[in-house]
This record gives structure tokens, sequence and C-alpha cells, in this order.
């Protein structure tokens, strides 16, 4: 059977498909005022009538936080907190900032409408809800024509009976309501409320997105991925929108993760340089997943897998700070100007420092379809170099060791910060200018190898064709130490097991492909982090050990809190293999040769060879310094690195320190 | 010898990242929640003389007084490899008994006889002992404030000195907690030489040393460019607290401010005299509020160091509100006065570059704290915690509502975290509507804090901006004052800005934080008051 992954991005939609033993690929522009019409086009490029089915990562619901074109949502919560989503965490998220203003809540203070009625900690009401006190909102909701709702009290989680009769009182009014309690069963109001109202706001536009799509698709089977890593029907999606947010990315680390277990690299730090900004994320055997994530500073606290992203990329721009140092960035000169060789840009970015050290040619440069002007670029470099003191090739290598400075703090944030030795991991980079910076990162972090899976570009597309279909489940239970016991742990998770084994038999997984991964939330008795532990009978142990690789200490006579159980339910769908290549030999056919070109390398000018990927050869060596173009990424292998060509087409740099 | 202008980003990036990778150690591995949920930290590095080279962006009232605790500790005696030192003496380099810094040396090489760098980090204890939980007192000596420690080896040689730690627990009222906290303390220095002596491995001692010495100079040369854009001229202003919550009222903070060129001159020291109860605040105090400032007018992204305090010269009188000498009480000059030195600092800036700085915020921290023993589990408890209001309008936007403004920046803890780990119930969070100074633009609202007790406790609150309002500029009208409130069996008490009572389980205190002022005339409206 034909299955298609799709991935919607800014510029292009990719798509890769696989069909028995075949593969393939195909790429369009992105059509943004209905990113559907080129899913669409796609498909029926592919597909040409016959059955398919889809896996697809749709940037709707992001796009709809980030332009603030959500649907008009109300908030139904406890009288007298009808603000906190307001209040936020009361800290500025800039310090030293005079005029600094919050970003405003989704939801406006006329929108958010208080109740009475209270549960306390236990679970216990101390406070009634009566369904007149509810009707009162019916006429205000009706008025205001909001088009969603998102109801979240405090502590529904342990006794969700308020919010479920504001659902069967409003039911009557016919708009779609997120309850906190569904959402995310978990403590901590304004990061519940949050969530609940990320979800209320976002979820219309994805129905809307999704219906037009399924009424075309017809009966084919849809899924849509999200930002755990794994995939759902899209009937779940248009519930649960707020799971799709950031779902390109997560594709992209799941390809990485599936090319790289295949090709045996269970140990990543992926790396997607793209042109305004560069997600990093760290992957030690399994997808990392995060609760603590945000978009637009609104914080959405359902499991996603752990990216990290930074605000540099091709497109960042170099200049002289008030000190008289060089930066690059934050600011980028994105797809307009864009950068100087691009013929609009007036200001040098790390694209034009590429193409002037020679690491960009710009005759393969997307297939040579571009235009990259070198000329544009002397009186620049010439100028800007000059008032640093320095020679025009120094700034452009400069330029990068900036750039990479920023990079190679991102990757310290998700490796060194959270207990990890990069020098463990392979680096794994996709995205168009990931290969470019690869190498040098490696060896400034002292990690030895890089990979670059083949197409580079398409890795998000590819990555939500090998995902799984995942349904996360949460529930906070708050025992303490002499409350944990292995049957009162069984009693919390069994509901959701069940839950997890119900929803996936509905998105249509056989009862035997169903697995079932149980964690606990833990902390010491105090602490206000968690920490996910796997469930099993050295809870205890496993729990100490990983506070220990974390934070760097433990304590076996502490007392522990167990804060939430968590159920993943996985849907293990056979995984696709991508096609052996067979063994040819370390010599690089004839025909890989494009071109020797002068390139600068540390400040020397280097006699590099130039070979077009695609004509490559399982076995093939690669010293450096050479430069490898295919249509939309470029490796650059330095002097300090060797590359080598693996069975699946990859290639594996060796970095010399 | 030449400074690369590449590598000068290079290491601003690396040694920021330094500092902020303690943080996040002290941050993840801390117990208690004024920590990790407030994170009421910093973290900086210095250099072999105890300049600081870069803080992490934490709290801005660390700013200024934490180099002066290193110095303190430097002086204190030599530091070893694997030796760390512990201090919260306000007259010996600390601030306020509560803030507890811990200094460690870094050495790079094996045979080195002095540190090549030292690495810091500040927390805020939720309990140092002293007459009342919480530690934040309406006290009149700094000895009914906590547990003072003068510069102390606690860790010597990888091991810390239990007799001194045991001696030191024995004096908080939640020792458990205080351990914890002491130990992500040492993790987050350990965090931090083990990072400098990395960065020194990959470039060699002497080029780093090179750059931390640029990165001052850079510093010092951007924050001269902010102050040589306001014009040349002496700008005065003064100020008032309310009151030490013992018998001074009306407390007056003035200052004259020259600029001349790139150099700013700040004179405290018409100040009043420091008084019985505990808002004075030490210099190191002062001297981070200024910083603060100045810091904040520069738009740029700079590395906070000695470099920034250069051209500026704060003097003051010893014996002062802003200047405090031993052994007065200081609980409440950290966070009070400190805000209180900012407005005088800022109303003196509005007569000088109006379209710079912002009208007066809520200019308090509203500490509030609450001990006893939870009835639930017969253990005793503490909590405390800050709450946010109003900003001051600006030129060009409206002030923010009910966020921590200039010197303190912490989280406040979630409704759902505070009554599983106290006997709470808070029966009100919302914004304070309508309290901002209406202008032109006008100043952020605060906010309202209803917490009911389930059990009998002690409840101390300082606050300021209870008589006197946070001002408005150019005809903005000045913020609401805050208010602080009793309800026992539905009678309701106002009570002063500072005070300490024993509540009844039932009782309900209610917070209202001040709105910041309003700037430039409201258009149409009528003005008054």
């Amino acid at each position: 059977m034909l299955i298609i992954g799709v991935d919607t991005g800014g510029t292009f939609t990719d798509f890769i498909w696989k069909d028995g033993d075949q593969w393939g690929e195909y790429k369009l522009l992105s059509t943004p005022a209905n990113p559907a019409e080129a899913v669409l086009e796609g498909i029926e490029h592919i597909a040409a009538n016959r059955d398919y089915s889809l896996v697809h990562g749709s940037t709707v619901a992001t796009n709809a936080i980030l332009e603030k074109r959500g649907a008009l949502t109300a908030l139904i919560t406890n009288r007298k907190f009808e603000d906190v989503i307001e209040i936020a965490r009361q800290n500025r998220g800039r310090l030293y900032d005079f005029f600094y203003r919050k970003n405003q809540p989704l939801v406006p203070r006329e929108l958010r409408f208080g109740l009475p009625g209270r549960v306390n900690q236990v679970g216990e009401i101390i406070e009634e809800l009566t369904e007149a006190d509810i009707e009162t909102l019916l006429d205000p909701l009706a008025t205001a024509e909001v088009e969603s709702i998102a109801v979240s009290f405090l502590f529904s989680f342990n006794n969700p009976e308020h919010e479920l009769m504001v659902r069967k009182v409003l039911a009557r009014l016919g708009i779609p309501l997120s309850l906190s309690h569904e959402t995310l069963s978990e403590f901590r109001e304004y990061e519940r409320t949050s969530t609940t109202v990320i979800n209320a706001y976002v979820s219309p536009k994805m129905r809307r997105y999704i219906t037009f799509l399924s009424d075309r698709i017809g009966e084919h089977p849809f899924r849509i991925m999200q930002s755990n890593g794994g995939s759902i029907s899209a009937e779940t999606a248009m519930r649960e929108s707020v799971r799709t947010i950031l779902s390109g990315p997560a594709g992209g680390a799941v390809g990485a993760f599936e090319l790289g277990r295949m090709a045996g690299f269970p140990r990543l730090i992926t790396f997607d340089m793209g042109g305004t900004s560069t997600d990093v994320a760290l992957i030690d055997g399994k997808l990392p997943l995060t609760m603590e994530s945000s978009i637009a500073e609104y914080p959405v606290k359902v499991p996603m897998i752990d990216i990290h992203t930074v605000g540099a990329g091709g497109g960042s721009i170099a200049s002289i700070d008030a000190g008289g140092s060089l930066k690059v960035g934050p600011e980028s000169a994105g797809a307009d100007p864009g950068p100087i060789c691009y013929g609009k840009g007036e200001k040098i970015t790390v694209t034009d420092a590429n193409l002037f050290l020679g690491r960009l040619i710009p005759d393969h440069f997307l297939g040579g379809h571009m235009d990259l002007d070198l000329s544009l670029l002397q009186q620049h470099f010439a100028t800007l170099a000059e008032k640093l003191k320095l020679s025009p090739t120094e700034l452009a290598e400069g330029v990068l060791d900036v750039a990479n400075t920023t990079m190679d703090r991102a990757i310290k944030v998700i490796s060194v910060e959270r207990g990890f030795d990069p020098r463990e991991f392979t680096l794994f980079s996709f995205g168009g200018a990931g290969g470019l910076h690869a190498a040098y990162l490696a060896r400034d972090l002292n990690m030895p190898q890089v990979f670059i899976p083949r197409n580079p570009g398409i890795l998000s597309a590819a990555g939500m064709l090998m995902s799984d279909v995942i349904k996360d489940y949460s529930q906070t239970v708050m025992l303490n130490d002499e409350e944990i016991a292995e049957e009162t742990l069984e009693q919390q998770f069994q509901p959701l097991e069940m839950r997890g084994r119900e929803d996936l038999r509905e998105e249509g997984v056989a009862a035997e492909r169903i697995e079932l991964e149980l964690y606990l939330d833990m902390r010491y008795q105090g602490q206000s982090y968690e920490i996910m532990v796997p469930y099993g009978a050295d809870f205890r142990e496993q729990f100490h050990r990983l506070h220990e690789k974390t934070y760097g200490y433990c304590n076996r006579e502490k007392a522990i809190e167990v804060v939430n159980v968590r159920v993943r339910a996985l849907g293990r769908p056979e995984k696709p293999e991508f096609p052996r290549l067979p063994y040819v030999g370390e010599r690089l056919p004839a025909a890989a040769l494009l071109d020797e070109r002068p390139v600068f390398f540390d400040g020397n000018s280097e006699k590099t060879r130039i070979i077009q990927r695609d004509q490559l050869q399982h076995g093939n060596l690669i010293d450096g310094p050479a430069i490898l173009v295919e249509y939309s990424a470029t490796v650059v292998v330095p002097p300090f690195a060797t590359g080598r060509v693996d069975q699946f087409g990859n290639i594996i740099l060796t970095i010399e320190h | 010898m030449s400074v690369n202008p590449v590598l000068m980003q290079v290491f601003k990036n690396r040694f920021a990242a330094i500092a902020e990778e303690m943080g996040v150690t002290l941050n993840r591995t801390a117990f208690s929640p004024n920590i990790k949920e407030r994170r009421d930290f910093s973290c900086a590095i210095f250099d072999r003389c105890g300049d600081m080279i870069a803080q992490a962006a934490h709290i801005p009232v660390h700013l200024g007084s934490m180099p002066l605790s290193v110095k303190a500790a430097i002086g204190s005696g030599s530091m070893r490899e694997g030796d760390m030192v512990m201090l919260n003496n306000p007259f010996q380099g600390g601030t306020h008994l509560p803030d507890i810094t811990l200094v460690a040396p870094v050495y790079t090489g094996s045979d080195d006889t002095e540190p090549s760098f030292y690495v810091a980090n500040r927390a805020h204890h939720s309990d140092v002992g002293g007459m009342t939980s919480g530690s934040m007192p309406l006290s009149t000596s700094i000895y009914q404030e906590g547990v003072i420690i003068s510069p102390l080896k606690i860790v010597e040689n990888g091991e810390i000195d239990r007799k001194l730690m045991d001696f030191l627990l024995t004096n908080v009222r939640t020792p458990h907690e205080r351990e914890g906290d002491f130990a992500a303390q040492i993790m987050a220095n350990l965090t931090g030489a083990q990072r400098s002596r990395d960065l020194v491995d990959k470039y060699g001692l002497a080029t780093v040393n090179r750059y931390a010495d640029s990165l001052n100079d850079y510093s010092e040369r951007i924050t001269r460019q902010a102050i040589a854009a306001i014009p040349d001229g002496s700008y005065e202003f003064e100020d008032f607290l309310d009151g030490d919550g013992i018998k001074q009222k009306n407390i007056r903070l003035a200052v004259r401010l020259e600029i001349d060129g790139d150099e700013a001159l700040l004179d405290f020291t018409d100040c009043d005299r420091q008084v019985s109860g505990s808002v004075n605040a030490v210099y190191a105090i002062t001297l981070s509020a200024v910083l603060y400032v100045f810091r904040a007018l520069v738009s740029e992204d700079i590395p906070t160091n000695a470099g920034c305090l250069r051209p500026l010269q704060v003097i003051t009188r010893k014996g002062t509100i802003v200047d405090a000498e031993f052994p007065a009480a200081v609980a409440g000059g950290n966070v009070e006065t400190s805000q209180r030195i900012v407005d005088v600092v800022l109303g003196a800036l509005a007569r000088a570059c109006p379209e710079k700085v912002p009208a007066a915020g809520q200019g308090t921290m509203n500490n509030t704290t609450i001990g006893g023993i939870d009835e639930r589990t017969g253990r005793p408890f503490t909590y405390y915690e800050t709450l946010a209001g109003g900003v001051g309008g600006t030129a060009r936007n409206q002030g923010e509502s009910a966020v921590h403004s200039h010197m303190t920046n912490t989280l406040n803890t979630p409704i759902e975290a505070l009554e599983y780990s106290y006997p709470f119930q808070v029966t009100e969070y919302s914004i304070r509507k309508n309290s901002g100074g209406k202008g032109r633009f006008s100043g952020g609202d605060g906010l309202v804090r209803e917490i009911r007790l389930l059990s009998d406790a002690e409840v101390t609150v300082l606050s300021e901006r209870r008589s006197h309002p946070p001002y408005g500029l150019f005809g903005g009208n000045p913020g609401k004052p805050g208010r602080n409130l009793i309800y026992r069996d539905s009678q309701e008490r106002q009570m002063p800005g500072k005070f300490s009572e024993r509540l009844h389980k039932g009782d309900c205190i209610r917070i209202e934080t001040p709105g910041g002022g309003g700037y430039g005339v409201t258009p149409d409206t009528d003005e008054h008051s």
C-alpha cells in the first residue's frame, strides 16, 4: 500500500512516499493562503487515483498562534481567578527593559468569565457550583459570538465535576469546549489553563483545515503528526489540536532517530539549521520528551519532543555592535531582502560569508536555479572588514565562528546542562545549511562524527512516514513517600491504560501492536521539578540514578514523591526500511567530481574538490577539503574531516581532534 | 596585545554561558520553592581580582552586591582548590541575611598558587532563623534577623565542614530544606568552576584573561556611550519611604545626579539617617540599584560586569538609610529601599532624559511571610513570597500590569502548588483593576492576592507604597497605593504597610499591590489628584 508523508513548510511542501520497496520524494512550493492546496496537488501527483494513506505535519495550529489568528475564545474559570492567565508567573521576560510589555493573553479580559465553585487539593468540593450559575453565562457567551470555549477550574484534575457540569449546561450553545482536566490533567493552574486555552484557540482552525482536506481525500486513511513525535487520526487532531503544535520539527527528530537507528547511530544530537532559526535536540536511544515547552511565551505542557530553538541561521546579519565587536544576529535578513548574494540584501549574512569563502557553490545552489552573485559581496566585506581591522577573509570566517558559538551554546543547553557529554554523541545534521557548519561545530564540541542523511532537505516528511501512533496520558496524583505502594500506583495507572488501549483501537491499531509505556514523574519531597522515571519494580532506584545523572547528586535517604503518573500508548507500524546500496569501493566515481576550486579554510586558500553527492556510492571515501553539493543542501568537508558513504547513502564525517 | 573582534563576541557568549549554566544547575537542584519556583538567586563569574566578568540575568538587586561579597570572601583568607566560602553578613559583603552567597576559587593550573577566577552564587533562603519565620521580620537590630555568617570556609578541600554546617542548620527553622539548597549552591559553583577550566583548556589562560579584561572595557565603553547621550547637568529628585514599621515615618531619600560627558555622579549624602526598623540598605544595595538603572539605559546586550560600574560614582554618607552601619536592621533594605533608590534615580533622570525612563512602578516587593505548624501534618512550615504590581507608564507605552519591576523578577508560586504544600486556601488572585495612574500612557495595575489560613500562623508583611503612592510623570497621575487587609469573622481590618501578627485558622490575609504611575497628561479627561 502507498504511504505518503507530507510536511508543510514556509517555503516548500515536502513529500516522501513509499510503495512496497519503492521510495520517492517530491517537493512543491507551499500555498500559504490555503496550505491544503499544495498538499492535494502533491497527493494527486504521487497517488494518481491509487489507494494511499497519508501522514501530515501541519503548521496550521502553530501559525494560528504566532499570527494571533485563532478562534475568538472565551475562558471560564473560578470566580476571582479570571486573571491567572494574564498574571502568568508575574515575571518579566526582559530584565533590563523599562518599556517591557508581555505578550497579551489569547483571551482578553472581557471574555474571561468567573463562576462560583471550588475544589481543594484532595478533590473535595468546598464550594458548590450550580447549573443556574452556569446558565448566567449563556447570554454573554452568545452575545460575544465566541467560537470556542476553554474551561479551567482549580484542582479539576482531582475532581472534574464542575468542568463537566459546564460542558453539560453549555452544550446547547453548540460551541466547542476544551476542558482543562481533559487537555492536561496536571497541577499548576497557569500552565494547565494556558495549554487548555491554546487548544480552544487553535482547534476550530484545525477543524476547518482538516475537514477541507478530508472532504477531498475521502476514504483514504489520514493521520496528523503531533509534537510528541507520534501521529494521531485527523479526527482526534481536531479535538486535541494543541498536540500538533511544532509537529514539523518533531518530524525531523523522528526522522533523525529512525535513520540513525537504521544506520547504527542510536545516540544523536540533531542540528537543523534553517534561514532564520536553528533547532537542536538530543536523542539518547529514544526520542527526548519535555513537558516544559512554550510557544510565543505561552506555556504548552503536553509532552513534546524536546527541541531547543535559537534565532540564528543562514540569514542572520553580521554587524558591529556599539562596543566594537562583531555581532551575528539575532536580526535576520529572512527571505526578503535576504542575503546580499540573493541580489536585494544590503547586509552581510551567514550565507554571504559561506559564499565569500567559496563554501557555497553558486552553480549548484538549489540546482543552479537561484542566482548567487559573488561579485556583490567584495565591496561589502571590504568595508565591514576595514572597520573591524580584519581582512575580508578573516571577517567571513569570523562571521561563521560567531554564528557557530550561538549554535554551540544551543547544543550545550540540551546536552551538558542536562547531564550529557556531547563527545558520546554523533552530530546529525540536516536542513539546507546544516552541512556548511556541522563539521566545525563537531570540532568545537569534541564530537567524533557527523551524520548527514540522504536527502537532508526532506527529513521531516520522512519522519512522519516512520512515526508511531502515539497518545499521551497523565494524571497528577501527588503521593508522598508513605503513600507510594505498588497497588496504589497500579490503581492510578489503570484508567489511563484502559483509555490508551481503547483510543488506540479507535485509531485503528490492532490490539497486538499496542504497547503501553508507564512513567512516574518523581521528585524529592519539597522539590518543585519532577523527573520522568520509567515505571518498573526498581522505580525508586531508577529515580535516584536519573536524579544523579541529571542533577549531579542523589540522596537515597530522602523522602520521595510521585507527582504524576503517565501512560504513553504506542501503536507501532512496521518500520519501512530504506533500500541498501551495494558496496562499490572507496574510489569516487569520475562522474561525482565536478570541479576543483580554491576555498578558504582557517585563513588559507586550499584547492578543494567539488563533488556531486547524488553520484556517490556506498563505500566512497572523501578526504577533506571537499564540498558536496546536492539539490537542497551543501556539505563542507574541511581539511580536518574525512567522509564516508554508508549503505543507505548517508555520509558520515569523522572529525580529527 | 590586540583584541580580535570575533573572539570578543565568542568570549562574551562563553562567559555568559558559564553564569547561565550555573543558574540552571542551581535552579534544578535546589530544594526550596523559593529558589526553584521563584528563581530568587544569581550566579556570576569573577576574575582573579574579584571583578565581575559576567552575571546571568537573574535578580538585579544582586548586581552590584555580588562583587562585594566575592571581595569579602577573598579578603577573609586564602581559598585553596576545593574550598568554598559562605557569607551573608550585610556589613561584610552581604545585603540581608536570607541572601547567602557561596564563593569558590577556580584553579586552572596544577601548581598555581592563586586562583585564576572565582565563581559565586547567591540564593535567597526562605529561613535563616531570627525573630519570625521566613527571616524577613520587623526587626530593630541585625541580631533579630537570623544567623549572621561572616565569610567562613564551609567547604574545605572538597569536604563540607560538618560541624559548621550542623551549627548553621541548628539555627534555622527548616534545616532540611536549607541543607538541600546549600547542596545546590555547591553544585552550581562546581559547574561554574568546571566550565571555566574547560575554557582555559581550550584557549589558554592568557587569552581568557585578556578577553575577560576586554569585556570589561567593552561594557564600560557602551555604558559611557549611554551616559554621553544624556544632557550634561545636575538633576535632583526626592521620594519617601512610608516608614520603618517601628516608629519613623516618611523617610526621605534624595539624589543629586550629575551628568558630565560620559560619566555620572550620584550623590545620596542628603538621605535621611538610618532608622530603627529594618528598611536600612547597606551600600552594596545602593550600588546595585544605580547599576540596574544604568544597565537598563543601555539598549545593547552587554555583559553585566565591573566595566559597567567604572563611569559611575556613587557617593553616600555612612549611617544613612542608603549606607547603613552595624548593627542596623536591614532585612527590608534589600527588597524595599532598593526599589525606592531606583525610583529617585529614575526621577532625577526623568528631568534629564524624559523619553528614556518610566514613571514610578509599584516600588515595593510586598514581602509576605507566613509560618507556623501545619495542623494537617504536625510539621512546621514557612512560606515566603513577593508579589508583583504595576509598572510605570513611559513616553511610548502603558506600564505592564501585575509584573515585577526593577530590582526583582521572581516568579509566583502556583496556587495549586501552594495549597499542596501549605495549610492555605487562596481565595483570590486577580489584577487590581484601575489601580494604575491615568495618563497619556497609564501605569499598569497592581494585583490582589488573598489567602485563607487553614492553621494558626504568624503573618509578617513588609511592604511599601501604602501611603506614598508611586509617582506619575509629566502630568500623569500617581498609581494607587497598596493595601494590606485582614479578615476575621467577616470583620475587615486595614493593616499598616509593615506588620507582624498571629492569625487564627479561618482568618484571611489580603494584599492589594500598588499600581504604576501614569506618564503624561491624559487627553480629554479631567485632571485631578
